[in-house]
């Protein structure tokens, strides 16, 4: 396996008196996806923030590609090839497909210093994207309000690629999808991962993750617990590390 | 989405309907309709609201909203009232126009954008506070009697087309271009969406809002120098119900009060069906104390109409599956 992308080393996170995370240690590699599973609290949202460039470590180290970075806005990490897929997906529901897959950063030409957007290339690069992730969207000139929740995941993970993300963070992408589509979107991760894009993925649903996840950390109470690749564990264990009623987990808790 | 310069859709096909509807029974109501007179009459009418009502699209459009277009109008009006009057090159007092609207928009902007207090609260503000600055100026007069020399540069004709027609074709191909062939489009509609939404996108938010007060102001602006050549006055309650006939005629053409969706084919037919039927009531012998009245019914009328309708459409919308 190669060098991996992002190495985030003893990362502590605290509001005040309340330490958020301590001491986290995980590494991303490119073309995996890597699951973050833990309780409500437990500390993985906070961690994501702080990779997407929203919330600036109180410790510790972030390496992306091996050298230290620092960042102090959404904005830092994107021009360092991290995306985030937030829950409430950051899509305009009036504009098309193609429209929002290039909005902020439109191709454009400039005709007595009017800049005129390329409406033709954008819709064939965005054409492309929707082919190459299969998500049988036929029209990028579709209304995203027209879309359903699977197919605005597909169109998020389009913009994320199109921005040439290294690194694509999904933050609960399921969580309000029917069965058919989540299988879709599940598929849809694997396909970045293939395409050599680090997915890191937060979900609820161990059964979901189990089946796409390469490896999954779990954390509790602000700590990386556990740490399993996925031929070496099973959706009962996963359960018991994040309930910590897992001898490892309570041995870990008893020696702190 | 496909847009192209005048395409429309079904609310703007059956707005054009209305149109001929009202065109046809206020001509069987009164012998006087229907001559080329008053087909000049009301078209002369429209200049003003049309220009202002493409400003009040793309500000709609944006989620925003001014409700001082009317008196920004007469200070701009005052403006170029002076000016005339002070005997400038005439461009220079048309010029006049436009450049006090935009820097009244600039001003708007600032309490709107920066000041981040409601459009609707903002403009309302403002309009108490030029109100009173246009009695200050005006000192309870009349601008009256005014220099002729605006009056006949746009009064004359090219290939028989008043200036007026090229000056409003010119401001809607640019706001037509602006808002469907460019970047800035996608920014104003994304804004209308959700302001939130777009700003995570990487938006520049801020920018778009100040640019499109400023030209909306402008737009006001240059409707005060039409309306400066038209009447060489400048009266107390100059635009008093220009506010409510831009945001009836904006909303008739089928723009979101809520923002993200508009149509400038719509203003113009909008705008034109308005002035139809307040030119044909007056015919008929309606007083013209009661237009506001027809205004204001048309666009609660509308309103409802498409709260009712977007009820369902809106609960389909979320559920379609394609």
């Amino acid at each position: 396996m190669s060098a991996p992308f992002l190495v985030a080393k003893g990362i502590v996170k605290r509001f005040g008196a309340l330490t958020a995370l301590s001491g986290i240690d995980l590494e991303i590699r490119s073309g995996e996806v890597l699951a973050l599973l833990g309780d409500n609290g437990a500390g993985k949202s906070t961690f994501v923030k702080i990779l997407a460039g929203a919330h600036a470590p109180s410790d510790g180290d972030i390496l992306v590609e091996g050298s230290p970075v620092m960042f102090s806005s959404p904005k830092d990490a994107a021009s360092a090839g991290i995306a985030t897929i937030f829950q409430e997906l950051a899509l305009s529901e009036n504009l098309s497909i193609s429209e929002n897959v290039f909005l902020g950063r439109e191709l454009k030409r400039s005709i007595f210093g009017i800049p005129f957007l390329r409406r033709q290339e954008m819709r064939k690069r965005v054409d492309g994207l929707l082919t190459e992730l299969d998500t049988h969207i036929s029209d990028p000139e579709a209304p995203v309000g027209s879309l359903s929740g699977g197919q605005r995941q597909a169109v998020a993970i389009c913009r994320a690629l199109n921005l040439n993300a290294k690194l694509v963070i999904m933050d609960e992408p399921t969580a309000a999808l029917a069965v058919a589509e989540t299988r879709k979107v599940l598929s849809l991760t694997r396909r970045l991962a293939e395409r050599g894009c680090a997915v890191v993925l937060i979900s609820h649903n161990i059964a979901d993750v189990v089946e796409v996840a390469d490896r999954m950390a779990v954390f509790r109470r602000g700590r990386k617990v556990a740490e399993r690749l996925r031929a070496g564990t099973n959706p009962e264990e996963i359960v018991s590390l994040i309930t910590g009623a897992h001898p490892d987990v309570r041995a870990l808790e008893k020696t702190n | 989405m496909r847009h192209g310069v005048f395409s429309m859709n079904g609310r703007e096909w059956s707005l054009l309907a209305a149109c001929a509807v009202a065109i046809f029974v206020l001509s069987v109501a009164s012998p006087y309709f229907a001559t080329s007179g008053n087909a000049a009459t009301i078209l002369r009418n429209s200049v003003e609201l049309l220009l202002v009502g493409l400003g009040m699209t793309l500000l709609l459009a944006m989620g925003g909203i001014d409700v001082s277009v009317g008196i920004v109008m007469g200070l701009a009006a005052i403006g170029v009232g002076r000016a005339l009057g002070a005997d400038l090159p005439v461009p220079i007092t048309a010029l006049a126009g436009p450049i006090i609207g935009a820097a009244l928009g600039l001003l708007t902007a600032t309490v709107v954008v920066l000041g981040r207090v409601p459009a609707i609260v903002g403009t309302l503000g403002l309009l108490g506070v030029y109100r009173t600055a246009i009695f200050v100026l005006l000192g309870g007069q009349w601008l009256s009697g005014l220099p002729t020399g605006l009056t006949v540069l746009l009064g004359t004709t090219v290939l028989g087309i008043p200036i007026a027609a090229y000056v409003i074709a010119l401001a809607y191909l640019a706001m037509w271009t602006a808002l469907r062939r460019t970047p800035f489009g996608l920014h104003l509609l994304a804004i209308g969406n959700s302001e939130e939404k777009a700003r995570l996108s990487g938006i520049p938010v801020v920018k778009v809002r100040f640019i499109t007060f400023i030209v909306s102001g402008a737009l006001t602006g240059l409707a005060a120098t039409f309306y400066v050549a038209n009447y060489r006055n400048v009266e107390m309650t100059i635009g008093s119900t220009l506010a409510l006939d831009a945001i009836a005629a904006v909303v008739l053409g089928g723009t979101s009060i809520l923002g993200g969706r508009c149509s400038l084919i719509g203003t113009v037919l909008g705008v034109l069906l308005l002035r139809i039927l307040q030119n044909g009531l007056l015919l008929v012998g309606v007083p013209s104390l009661w237009q506001p009245v027809v205004t204001g019914g048309l666009l609660i009328g509308v309103l409802a109409l498409e709260v009712a309708t977007s009820r369902l459409s809106l609960s389909q919308l979320g559920w379609t599956r394609k």
